[in-house]
């Protein structure tokens, strides 16, 4: 029986030969308290998104308050959904994965539960330091440094649990899921690192060059590879069909580990910073394209066969327009860094266009994606209700283009705008107030796909603690 | 010759970690060690070679201000560098003077650096000198009052705090003051 276990491509997701058994050995606690407190955060932040998407429209909208003022609201708004929502899904979703690419059990639920609320500890530490305006003054880190140093131990509790599990696996393989797993945590670590806390030590362009490093990263190397990881499992699973191609996905991710680092330096084209360094990160940002067109390339031919499947299958519809959108946003990405496109699209409200077409079009719909697919698997139940599932899904994706298409068009036309000097700054501000209207309408919609959503897995949650007090009374 | 790391986790970390080390040391180590202008203050007393100037530290008052800058998200919205772009320098120039570039050796002592990636409003770069005390004190107030069509949010708890009001102006006019730009030497205070 043991024999049977062992798979020998790594390029397969393994199957266990009694998968009722095997299935039975997973406890999923720690998963479940993180997708849960994931989505609580989605909804809570998603108040959060509206109110600063108002201010842009309404400027005194909750302006007389010094708490809810916009700067700090849009910090609020960007750790929460960084880190509340989405990291504290994907690394739900690792707890999830991770055991049974292994074919073992998490090697410490208890660590797990433990990291969990840590997670949520810094989570609430991070709302009540920002409104207070405790903020450190880096994009992406602001929180204090005491909550920093949580982040750190929180991160090698998760680490550790994922290695130990990886270190006891049955299965000699490893497939790619894994890889991108292991990736994330050991690149993050130094991410986040040299984020954090490097640049407590430095000043000046020195200190913004590691920032950016980090900023980059962030998504580059955490939201990137985890999210991957996400694709990698899920959409074979869903689909039912096995992985295209093993080499292409040791290409992508080989080649996302040795040129996603080099780029940080493309978010100050044109800027006080040697030109030298400028140049590495515009060949290197170009040299992205491999990785993400090898993944893509991947994702794109195992569907082959399977397309009509995105008529009914709700996980599959969020996974493959995040390809897309993964797609897309890596072809924007790129030619950003190009000096001649830098000039125009660069400061402009293009590039909020552009990283939320990154995190929410991308990763937060492969979280998403995962959540629709596990939640009814781990509670042993079904899915509330397909419908309802199918409403947030044409809530998120008519409300992220409305949001993507209106602020690239409003963008690149600021950046025209802003490229001719006689026209006077503020011209520049009342001409896209149009824009920044239908963003708060398309927020609506988004908001409309976070209900939804929510709603379907608290709903799948509940009916099934519900079933089990109605038999355990009967 | 990575088929290795399918199998062995031990190797597959290492492999992991050297190929994310080489580009990390070469663009985080390597160039503050390379291009000194990073870490040289600015300061010159050649006209010939550009706008003379020395950069200084900021005082007591100019540190207060710029901690309220942070605290307040300033830096969400407004940058501080005049790129390498014509139109920069032109539109963030004052009565028919162009912007200097900015450059490394402006920002030696600035600690969280504010350079920032998103322009809701103008660049202050180079904003000290260009408005005075009581134009910026009606503008935190309400700045649609000045600027009609401004969606910057009105700043009350600053403008009614003397304290913070001062300080924060007081930082505010030492932007882009380390490279005296200005041929008549006409900033407002």
């Amino acid at each position: 029986m043991q024999t049977e276990e062992v798979i020998k491509d790594a390029g397969e997701i393994p199957v266990a030969s009694s998968a009722k058994s095997s299935e039975s050995i997973h406890e999923d606690t720690t998963a479940k308290l993180f997708i849960i407190s994931s989505i609580t955060y989605f909804f809570i932040v998603g108040i959060v998104a509206l109110i600063i998407a108002a201010k842009f429209v309404m400027p005194s909208f909750l302006g007389t308050v010094e708490y809810l003022t916009y700067g700090r609201m849009r910090p609020l708004h960007v750790n929460g959904m960084l880190f509340g929502w989405l990291l504290a899904a994907d690394m739900g979703l690792m707890y999830y994965i991770v055991p049974r690419l292994c074919g073992v059990k998490l090697w410490s639920e208890k660590l797990g539960m433990a990291t969990a609320a840590l997670w949520n500890f810094i989570i609430l530490g991070a709302v009540v330091s920002l409104v207070m305006g405790w903020n450190q003054g880096w994009e992406y880190a602001e929180l204090p440094t005491f909550l920093d140093v949580c982040v750190v131990i929180a991160w090698i509790m998760f680490g550790a649990n994922i290695f130990m599990t990886v270190a006891n696996r049955k299965y000699n393989a490893m497939y790619v899921s894994l890889w991108y797993a292991m990736g994330t945590i050991l690149w993050t670590a130094f991410v986040y690192l040299t984020g954090n806390f490097a640049t407590l030590f430095t000043t000046g362009v020195n200190q913004a060059n590691l920032n950016w490093m980090y900023v980059h990263n962030a998504v580059g190397l955490i939201f990137t590879p985890v999210g991957l990881a996400i694709a990698y499992y899920y959409i074979p699973k869903a689909s039912n069909n096995p992985l295209y191609s093993h080499k292409l996905s040791m290409i992508g991710f080989w080649s996302l580990a040795f040129v996603y680092v080099w780029t940080g330096a493309h978010h100050m084209i044109h800027g006080p910073i040697s030109q030298w360094l400028q140049t590495i990160s515009i060949v290197f940002s170009v040299m992205l394209l491999i990785p993400v067109w090898a993944a893509v390339y991947n994702f794109i031919t195992t569907m082959k066969g399977q397309w009509h499947q995105l008529r009914e299958n709700i996980a599959l519809k969020f996974l493959m327009s995040g390809v897309v959108f993964y797609l897309l946003t890596c072809f924007q990405g790129p030619m950003h860094s190009l000096r001649a496109v830098n000039a125009i699209v660069s400061k402009t409200d293009w590039i909020p266009g552009h990283a939320h077409m990154a995190v929410l079009g991308a990763f937060s719909f492969f979280a998403i994606a995962g959540c629709y697919h596990t939640v009814p698997l781990i509670f042993k139940t079904k899915l509330y209700s397909d419908a309802l599932a199918n409403w947030s899904f044409w809530l998120f994706l008519i409300g992220g283009l409305g949001f993507f298409v209106t602020l690239w068009l409003g963008g690149f036309w600021q950046g025209w705008q802003w490229n001719n000097p006689s026209i006077p700054f503020i011209d520049t501000v009342v001409a896209l107030k149009p824009v920044w209207a239908v963003r708060l309408g398309s927020g609506f919609l988004m908001f409309g796909g976070i209900v939804a959503f929510a709603y379907n897995i608290l709903a799948t949650i509940i009916g099934t603690t519900g079933e089990q007090t109605a038999t355990a009374t009967a | 010759m990575l088929q290795k790391a399918d199998y062995n986790a031990v190797f597959f970390v290492a492999a992991a970690l050297i190929m994310f080390f080489i580009g990390g040391l070469l663009t985080t180590v390597a160039p503050p060690l390379l291009d000194q202008s990073w870490s040289k203050p600015f300061e010159n007393a050649d006209a010939s070679k550009g706008p003379t100037g020395k950069l200084v530290q900021l005082n007591e008052q100019e540190l207060k201000g710029r901690k309220i800058y942070v605290r307040e998200g300033c830096w969400y919205c407004h940058t501080q560098q005049v790129r390498t772009i014509l139109a920069d320098t032109k539109r963030y120039g004052w009565r028919g003077v162009d912007a200097p570039v900015s450059t490394p050796d402006e920002f030696v002592y600035d600690s969280p650096h504010l350079f920032g990636t998103k322009r809701t409003g103008p660049d202050l770069a180079r904003v000290g000198g260009k408005y005075n005390e009581q134009w910026h004190r009606a503008h935190f107030r309400n700045p649609a009052d000045l600027v009609p069509g401004s969606i910057m949010p009105p700043f009350p708890w600053i403008a009614d705090n003397e304290q913070e009001f001062k300080a924060l102006t007081a930082y505010i006019q030492t932007l882009g003051r380390a490279k005296n730009w200005r041929p008549d030497n006409d900033y407002e205070k």
